[in-house]
């Protein structure tokens, strides 16, 4: 929480300070990969400890082998019929191997209609990406698949 | 800097009804800096600098809340649905670890 | 960090190795539908559509395109489909780029860089207009656009730079789909280079344009650089949309690629 704090008055200070230039902020000073979090300590983080379990009922769509690292399509479907009563309330993609395994975390609502988020992750190399989900009911489900990172390519 | 982020809302199908699910994408010009890369011509670290909260509302009640890490790509793209109940204006607010705010909101016009 | 490219020679007797690797890191159905999907939700798209807005903003859009040119609105798009051309007010064959430059200067205003960020979103926009028609370069039209193909022709032939290496070593008919450092060589003619590209790069996170990709490449290669507009560039560029030509590939602006 501390660092989150300190990178957040760092940035905005320098985004303020128009005098300050590119030079000035010396290697030593910037923030280092300021959001360090394992998989595991994450999974805790989110659920509190509770139990996860796998699920068919979460389909995670991932490419095989990921083109390019910087740009990796993601997409979690959960089957629920999201009423009041039942429904997805949180979806959260991880990356298994990231330095932040973070990437995101997504409040549904019964208006989405839909168990359903996508985005688009940076990999920093070969990896599961995971999808935990929180139900309306406090219960956690998850799956997970292995990207291929291939760094090649000419250009 | 001040000028507007770029980004579009794209609704698929672009043809609904009320009652329909449509997805709602949401796509933004944003560097999503990790702070972990060197500057190659000054060999500095380039500071953190990414997206962290998305708030997706319809007519101003947030229907989906997002916290978003350094580790989602460049020029980001999200999207999640949306059970169509009538028609309104969807806007997306979006905050970054420097404090930026910015804000992109679409019509909602479905056909019956 | 030197990048070594393999020397043709050298892929020659790699080719039984790679043809299995290229299995093994070619892309499935599934994968390639995902990336297709992506294409759905493009950056690119946005940058095209600035490029649009200043585009109509500050030159008057595609109605003081056609002017300009004197095509008419509808001709429009199977006209810029036909790029690079010979424009007679202009003497030589130019890309879109360079129309939108000439028509900045008639209209008295600063010409926007060709390399530069406003002129490739503009570049896009205007390419985009095209989409879904055929390439259409007539190489035989005039003189100067058969002056044009021969150049290309030749430039992409041209074995030169350290390692001896032209366009055609990494691209010929009998080369392609060999791998070279995990990914497999493209048929520019088959993956239309001519029709999708301006492109938004992943590596890059940015709008790319044709003539920069090629300069990329030929860094690559170890080749000199050819400058963007130039009589070259433009050529190989007329060249290289001809080869998407003859597989009757059709503009698509903004690509998506790697």
């Amino acid at each position: 929480m501390k660092r989150r704090n300190f990178i957040k008055g760092f940035c905005t200070a320098s985004a303020l300070a128009v005098a300050v230039s590119p030079s000035s902020l010396l290697a030593k000073d910037a923030p280092k990969s300021g959001n360090k979090l394992s998989l595991d300590m994450a999974i805790t983080a989110i659920t509190g400890g509770k139990a996860v379990a796998e699920s068919k009922k979460v389909s995670l769509t991932v490419p095989e082998i990921a083109e390019n690292g910087a740009v990796v399509p993601v997409k979690v479907h959960v089957e629920s019929p999201m009423t009041d009563n039942d429904y997805v309330k949180a979806i959260h993609v991880l990356a298994s191997k990231n330095g932040n395994s973070r990437c995101a975390d997504v409040m549904l609502t019964p208006l989405n209609g839909k168990g359903y988020f996508a985005t688009r992750v940076k990999l920093g190399g070969t990896q599961d990406i995971v999808a935990l989900v929180e139900m309306s009911d406090g219960t956690f489900l998850k799956t997970s698949k292995p990207v291929k990172v291939t760094i090649g390519g000419c250009g | 800097m001040a000028e507007a982020r770029k980004s579009m809302i794209k609704f698929k199908p672009k043809k609904f009804k009320v009652g329909d699910t449509i997805k709602v994408d949401f796509i933004v010009i944003h560097p999503m800096e990790t702070g972990t890369k060197k500057d190659k011509k000054t060999g500095n670290i380039k500071p953190a600098h990414y997206i962290d909260n998305i708030t997706f509302s319809l007519d101003g009640k947030p229907f989906t809340t997002m916290k978003v890490w350094e580790t989602v790509s460049t020029n980001p793209y999200f999207s999640v649905n949306l059970k169509v109940p009538a028609k309104g204006k969807i806007t997306v607010d979006y905050t970054d670890n420097t404090g930026e705010k910015n804000t992109k909101s679409k019509k909602l016009k479905p056909k019956g | 960090m030197k990048k070594v490219l393999l020397s043709l020679a050298f892929l020659g007797t790699m080719a039984m190795l790679q043809l299995n690797a290229g299995e093994q890191f070619a892309m499935s159905d599934a994968d390639r539908a995902m990336y297709e999907e992506m294409l759905e939700n493009n950056p690119a798209d946005i940058f095209v559509e600035e490029g649009g807005e200043i585009f109509e903003e500050a030159l008057g859009g595609e109605e003081a395109f056609g002017k300009f040119l004197g095509i008419s609105e509808k001709d429009l798009p199977k006209y810029i489909a036909g790029f690079p051309r010979y424009i007679k007010k202009l003497g030589n064959v130019v890309g879109i780029d360079q129309v939108i430059q000439a028509m900045q200067v008639s209209q008295g205003k600063e010409k926007t860089k060709l390399k530069s960020g406003k002129m490739f979103s503009m570049l896009a926009y205007v390419k985009s207009l095209a989409n879904d028609e055929l390439i259409n370069i007539d190489v035989k039209a005039d003189a100067y656009i058969k002056a044009s193909y021969a150049l290309g022709k030749t430039t992409y032939m041209t074995a030169r730079g350290g390692r001896g290496l032209s366009c055609n070593s990494c691209h010929s008919a009998d080369i392609v789909g060999q791998v070279l450092r995990t990914q497999p060589l493209p048929d520019l003619g088959e993956v239309a280079v001519a029709g999708t590209w301006p492109a938004y790069r992943m590596t890059k996170s940015s709008l790319r344009t044709p003539q920069r990709r090629f300069q990329g490449c030929m860094k690559n290669a170890l080749l000199k650089v050819i400058p963007i507009g130039s009589k070259e560039m433009i050529a190989l560029e007329v060249y290289v949309a001809t080869l998407a030509q003859a597989k009757h590939k059709k503009i698509a602006i903004p690509g998506l690629k790697r």
